[in-house]
């Protein structure tokens, strides 16, 4: 081997030296004696999950590549058929995951973030104090119908505007990050309020279906039900958590404001092209309400995504640039994985080993599932992304010996406290990118608002959720 | 000939390593890329980034590297590299192509500077870039972490300019690390016009690990110095038994450039134990030069 190929070759080595691992990995899982205690179909469901995990976390191929390799081993390993793992990669969750992030890509591409603009002036004024709680119950309260990165995208532009015309004269580091922050954490915590709000909102309304044995479903106006008034409790915390984080150097921004006002105000008012475009999210929210156990959620979505091209408020170039057909393939793979899980027991034996790793404790302290599964989600989801996290843990977590209705939300929702670092929430992601806030003001802020979440998560399963279903008789 | 110079800030130690490189390109007639490499979001919120960046350039916000790209076209401006027609910086210019984005810079002028902007790993993207048209020298600011400077005089294509501690007032001197290896007499040449444009002093030194010096070793210094001779370049000569890293970093100090040809030793061994120029990237104080063989 010369010179060069041999260089070539490290370089490929030490390029894919992860990949190179985790096959490893995988494949001393497979020949180690598999543990009496599972069946071999679980056990090698288990090195499948171990090695995805892995390969989702470390990104050493493309994802979706990593979610056709699922497919393949799935059927290798004889863990299911060709035709039972082909139909798993396709549900209504994965449709509705298609149609929301379609959606995304159409409102986005309105340009309605000049009337949002608008709508924050009016409300807020000119106080800095204002305009952080203004951005913060904004951007919480659309995240929750539409996606936390669509709101992030509408309201980045607003936010860095401001800053920019603050910072006219001297840099504003602290202003800037306080903006970027209660956009970002405002998104957060508002994706949590409903199905829509996220793709591992929609993972875990497909878990319950299908890796459940009671076969649970959750409906759009049941789901708001036990987790909006999280959204409400942790929303105006968050804002102000964030001022004693930082100081803003500026108390008052009058000039910005006005310099923005004249900026929007040259679109004029409203067109009747926007005004379509509202009113098509709107028809598409209500039918999500009203009719998504007859239709399921992930067909209305797409209605709503064909609307906006029927109407020709967007091309199907726009559409299909914009949209992450990999991560659709992604989530695919990862459910068909999961309900592998269930299916092959394995699901069932992580969550044994993990209870029997705390003994007595567990029938001693009731809650402790809840603490595990908090724990455990809240980790994972700041070193993967939050919808990954309910894919991986979901099967897991719907398994242990608790109510597999407040697991589920559980996970569902503490994925979502990504607040740690910059790389697991998309809203952390959008600020981070704007190459303006550091790495260290996400361990800053974020754990003063993760604690805050996590508490009043907890308050919320301990009081708010019995009381509910006691009141509702859901189950 | 084409220089290629990785930036990542608006810091001193990067205006160091734009004075150094413009300085250098001069001396060959080069044209520069500056390529800054921002962070690469993760691949799962890819598209949702992508999305906002063009959310945001409607509202004439850029992408946060072109910022350091416009300070860099500045700097090089102010360096002289750029004559009086100087391009218009555009950010509205910038092209999107084969992964990365390019700054369209439409004088004549833009020839001579090309800006780039891609995101991802340093080294796989100075290695696509390196791929992308055939660059003669990359110039980098030296990082703390010493694995990197290791992957990147190894793996790139190209010479290797690591610019550490370089001060503008400061009279340097070239220190050209001689022996045998098949990259010698390449860096010798570079070693000449690089102090013949900066009007330096040129240090020819060998090291023998041995008490004797190699046949090797005495036909390359004589060359050296023969060469240098021709070129009417003021030199002085050392013949220097010991380890040959403590002594071209004893001998340098802070004001040489130390220029040296890339190693020969087995890439195999090379990738695990590094080599002389590796070594003397990652421990010295000043500018080190590693120069690829003819042959690449």
């Amino acid at each position: 081997m010369n010179d060069r190929t041999m260089r070539a070759f490290l370089y490929w080595v030490q390029e894919k030296r992860w990949l190179l691992i985790i096959l490893m990995m995988g494949i001393l899982l497979y020949w180690l004696p598999y543990p009496d205690s599972i069946s071999v179909k679980g056990y090698r469901t288990f090195v499948i999950s171990a090695m995805a995990i892995s390969l989702i976390i470390l990104e050493p191929i493309p994802l979706p590549a990593t979610a056709l390799l699922i497919a393949v081993l799935e059927v290798s390993f004889r863990i299911a058929s060709p035709s039972e793992v082909a139909r798993s990669y396709m549900s209504d969750s994965v449709f509705f995951i298609m149609g929301s992030l379609m959606m995304a890509v159409a409102i986005i591409h309105q340009g309605l973030d000049t009337r949002l603009a608008m709508g924050i002036i009016r409300i807020t004024g000119n106080k800095v104090r204002n305009i952080v709680m203004g951005f913060t119950v904004i951007s919480a309260l659309l995240s929750s119908f539409i996606g936390e990165h669509t709101v992030a995208a509408m309201l980045l532009p607003v936010g860095l505007t401001l800053v920019r015309y603050a910072s006219d004269k001297k840099p504003a580091p602290q202003l800037t990050a306080i903006i970027l922050f209660s956009i970002a954490y405002g998104a957060i915590i508002g994706s949590i309020g409903t199905p829509s709000g996220g793709a591992r909102n929609a993972i875990m309304i497909e878990y319950w279906k299908s890796a459940t044995d009671s076969g649970q479903y959750l409906t759009y106006y049941q789901w708001m039900l036990m987790a909006y008034p999280l959204v409400i409790i942790q929303t105006v915390p968050a804002a102000i958590l964030l001022g004693f984080v930082f100081k803003p150097e500026y108390k008052i921004l009058d000039t910005p404001i006005r310099k923005l006002r004249v900026q929007v105000a040259k679109k004029g008012r409203i067109t009747a092209r926007e005004s379509v475009a509202i009113g098509i999210f709107v028809l598409t929210l209500l039918s999500w309400v009203f009719f998504n156990e007859r239709i399921g959620m992930g067909i209305i979505a797409i209605s709503g995504a064909i609307l906006y091209m029927a109407t020709g408020l967007v091309e199907w170039k726009d559409i299909s640039d914009g949209t992450n057909w990999g991560v659709i393939l992604l989530f695919a793979g990862a459910i068909s994985l999961g309900v592998q899980m269930k299916n092959a027991g394995t699901a069932l034996w992580i969550s044994q080993s993990i209870i029997s790793l705390f003994g007595g404790l567990m029938s001693e302290i009731k809650f402790l599932p809840y603490l595990i599964n908090i724990g455990m989600t809240t980790i994972l989801g700041n070193i993967m992304s939050s919808s990954g996290t309910v894919a991986v843990l979901g099967p897991i977590t719907l398994s242990m010996n608790a109510n597999p209705l407040y697991m589920g939300m559980t996970t569902a929702i503490v994925s979502s406290f990504g607040y740690f670092s910059a790389f697991a929430a998309p809203a952390c992601m959008i600020i981070y990118s704007s190459g303006l806030v550091k790495v260290s003001d996400f361990l800053r802020a974020g754990w003063r608002v993760g604690l805050m979440s996590i508490l009043t998560t907890i308050f919320v399963i301990i009081f708010y959720w019995p009381l509910i279903i006691h009141l509702t008789n859901f189950k | 000939m084409r220089f290629l110079v990785g930036i990542k800030d608006t810091l001193e130690e990067t205006l160091s390593t734009l004075r150094i490189a413009a300085k250098i390109a001069n001396g060959f007639s080069a044209d520069i890329s500056v390529i800054y490499i921002g962070n690469k979001p993760k691949e799962i919120m890819a598209s949702e980034v992508a999305m906002v960046r063009k959310s945001l350039s409607d509202w004439q916000i850029y992408h946060p590297g072109l910022e350091v790209l416009h300070w860099a076209f500045n700097a090089l401006k102010n360096f002289g590299f750029l004559a009086g027609d100087a391009p218009e910086f555009k950010p509205e210019n910038l092209l999107e192509e084969k992964g990365r984005f390019r700054m369209i810079l439409p004088e004549a002028s833009g020839e001579k500077i090309r800006l780039i902007l891609r995101e991802g790993n340093l080294l796989d993207e100075l290695k696509k870039e390196t791929e992308t048209r055939d660059y003669e020298l990359a110039v980098i600011g030296a990082s703390e972490d010493k694995r990197k400077i290791h992957k990147l005089i190894q793996f790139l294509d190209t010479s290797v300019l690591v610019v550490k501690n370089f001060q503008a007032n400061l009279e340097y001197k070239v220190l050209l690390c001689v022996d045998d290896s098949r990259a010698t007499r390449r860096a010798v040449i570079f070693g000449a016009r690089t102090a013949r444009h900066l009007d330096a002093e040129v240090e020819v030194i060998t090291v023998s690990k041995r008490k004797d010096f190699g046949k090797g070793y005495l036909n390359a210094h004589k060359w050296a110095l023969k060469y240098l001779r021709l070129q009417k370049i003021r030199h002085s000569a050392s013949l220097v038994n010991g380890n040959p890293v403590d002594a071209f970093l004893k001998k340098a100090g802070r004001d040489h450039i130390i220029v040296m040809g890339k190693g020969t030793q087995n890439e195999f061994l090379k990738f695990f134990r590094g080599s002389k120029p590796i070594h003397t990237a990652q421990l010295a104080d000043c500018p080190v030069l590693v120069v690829k063989p003819f042959d690449k």
